[in-house]
């Protein structure tokens, strides 16, 4: 009796048999997070260290010379950055926000072209961001619109470069809600659209707010496709309209960099520094909307 | 103290004494409920004839054939699978929301179709109401999920408040939540958010109410609160309840269907409604012997 006892107390505690393996598990995953936490504070400190010296009120007070690099600041292109940003979101939030609640509240999933819209949706999130460039250069900027080389045009750019994005968060904030809480407002005699404006969309809020301050922060730092449809490098004067020529922080950033005068360096790392500033302040938002909304079902 | 002395005190006045009627599990035997026992046939508020419902191909309910009695509680009972719900939500057409949901045969409520071509289904919802089988309250102040129904279908009501009091005693809820009208209802207990959902239920003021396993979720005390307001809201509602518990069925209801599933030839199940009669029948001397078999727990 006494040693089955034994043998099955020894057992109970020489549970943890493959500790090394696990240890050697957790060292991997370790090494993996430092690797990646290493790299970004490189890149974080470097360009602090190296543009907080520009990052004073010129930057922002002041219009990108080509004279006087050193007291220059790049306001034209902080406007130009907020005119895009704003209109890209108004293009793109309320188009996004009802696509997706059409395809998860309203489409029939077995219709073809319900499921050909939803694979083209998947399909254009994963398009180079190069070629929203290209099609808006042809469509809007020259060809049918013709509006030119303005806001407008980048804002279409990026609107479109991001609704996929907008399209697929909202979808998954969406799915998210649970099914009783549609079942039990329809049961209260209330219409779809009732249930999707009352109960729905306001249980979604924090998720689409989320996906779609992520989505916007990841257009603001695009410089490709801006390019494509002529975010000017070098404008003196704040857009005052969508229909005004500007430049925006990255484009900024692209035609500073390759200058060969420190001067021009520093200007480059303070706007480099200034649009991480920008961009860290959005995702603070995203986080704090999160958690400020988030519920628990 | 019987159910039926607790029957001249509202629910409200009950939960002030902190008086629970039962002990929760207290049915051992059938020795018949408490309710005046029902003579007749039932007046058929909603008639179900030669119902039958599809998912996509598969046939999960046929051949059922029932008259709902007015001002009277109705279980339906069977064991998993047998598709009383399918049947219960057939009721306020709640499996419409079901993609491939069929259904053939008429579900006529005071003798219209509500399945016919010209049917407002807001409208038989509206009269129809449903109680779910885990409480589900709107993530909103406990005072906006009552409104919510009166709200978005539009009631004439010359005060709300009015309103959502009226609706919350009737959910034997007023005394604990009257101070809390504006908090979220989460933070409501399981029975407490269960009895929300009953006072959303009546606030649109339906004729009847579905119940779908609606304490399978809850402890015991708190079943026993829904048993007692069941009792209560059966003087003004028809209530038919879908539950896994036959005493539960042996003490609110009045009259009971019984449902089981059986498979053909080619292995595929479909409920049928094998039995429905007063409750008391029911469970004192089933006319089938699957009934029987089912309720002295020889099978399901």
């Amino acid at each position: 009796m006494t040693t089955t006892t034994v043998s099955f107390g020894e057992r109970l505690r020489s549970g943890r048999r493959s500790s090394t393996a696990s240890m050697v598990f957790t060292a991997v995953l370790w090494a993996c997070m430092a690797i990646i936490c290493a790299f970004l504070f490189f890149v974080l400190f470097t360009i602090i260290q190296q543009g907080v010296a520009r990052l004073d009120g010129n930057l922002l007070d002041r219009q990108p010379s080509q004279i006087r690099p050193e007291t220059a600041g790049v306001q034209s292109a902080l406007f130009g950055t907020l005119w895009v940003i704003g209109l890209t979101a108004v293009i793109a939030v309320p188009l996004g926000i009802a696509a997706a609640v059409y395809l998860e509240e309203y489409a029939d999933p077995k219709r073809w072209y319900n499921r050909l819209i939803e694979l083209n949706i998947q399909n254009l999130a994963a398009v180079p961001t190069i070629i929203y460039g290209i099609l808006v250069l042809a469509f809007v900027v020259r060809g049918p619109l013709s509006v030119g080389a303005v806001v407008l045009a980048g804002g279409v750019a990026l609107a479109l470069l991001i609704l996929p994005v907008i399209i697929i968060t909202t979808r998954e904030a969406l799915r998210a809600v649970p099914e009783e809480i549609r079942a039990g407002s329809l049961a209260l005699g209330a219409t779809p659209w009732q249930t999707t404006w009352k109960q729905v969309l306001p249980a979604a809020i924090s998720g689409i707010a989320t996906g779609t301050i992520l989505s916007l922060s990841r257009a603001i730092g695009e410089a490709a496709p801006l390019i494509l449809v002529g975010a000017t490098t070098f404008i003196t004067f704040n857009p005052d309209g969508v229909f005004s020529r500007y430049t925006t922080l990255p484009v900024q950033i692209y035609t500073l960099v390759p200058e060969d005068r420190d001067a021009y360096r520093d200007l480059a790392y303070a706007t480099i520094l200034l649009l991480i500033i920008v961009l860290l302040a959005m995702n603070a938002i995203a986080i704090w909307l999160r958690n400020r909304y988030q519920r628990r079902w | 103290m019987t159910r039926a002395e607790h029957d001249t005190v509202t629910p409200a006045d009950k939960d002030a004494t902190g008086e629970i009627a039962q002990p929760p599990g207290h049915v051992e035997v059938w020795r018949g409920n408490e309710h005046s026992p029902v003579e007749g046939a039932p007046d058929g508020v909603i008639t179900l004839k030669d119902l039958e419902v599809y998912y996509g191909d598969f046939r999960a309910v046929t051949d059922v054939n029932v008259q709902f009695g007015s001002k009277e509680i109705t279980a339906l009972i069977g064991p998993s699978g047998c598709g009383k719900s399918t049947v219960l939500r057939c009721l306020n057409r709640m499996n419409d929301l079901v993609p491939g949901a069929r259904v053939v045969g008429t579900v006529a409520y005071h003798g219209v179709d509500i399945y016919g071509p010209d049917v407002d289904v807001i409208e038989v919802r509206r009269r129809v109401g449903m109680v779910f089988q885990k409480p589900n309250p709107f993530p909103k102040s406990i005072y906006d999920n009552v409104a919510y129904g009166p709200r978005v279908t539009g009631m004439k009501v010359d005060s709300m408040d009015e309103l959502v009091e009226r609706a919350l005693r009737g959910a034997a809820l007023w005394d604990e939540v009257k101070d809390k009208l504006k908090q979220n209802a989460f933070g409501l207990s399981g029975g407490q958010q269960q009895r929300l959902c009953i006072a959303r239920a009546i606030a649109t003021s339906p004729e009847v109410i579905l119940m779908d396993e609606p304490c399978s979720a809850l402890d015991p005390i708190a079943t026993a609160k829904i048993e007692d307001l069941m009792a209560e809201l059966a003087k003004t509602y028809t209530i038919i309840i879908v539950t896994h518990n036959m005493q539960q069925a042996a003490r609110v209801s009045q009259r009971t269907g019984f449902f089981t599933a059986e498979a053909d030839e080619m292995g595929h199940r479909t409920g049928r409604l094998v039995e429905f009669d007063t409750t008391e029948h029911i469970f004192g001397n089933p006319s089938d012997e699957r009934t029987e078999a089912y309720i002295t727990g020889r099978f399901g």
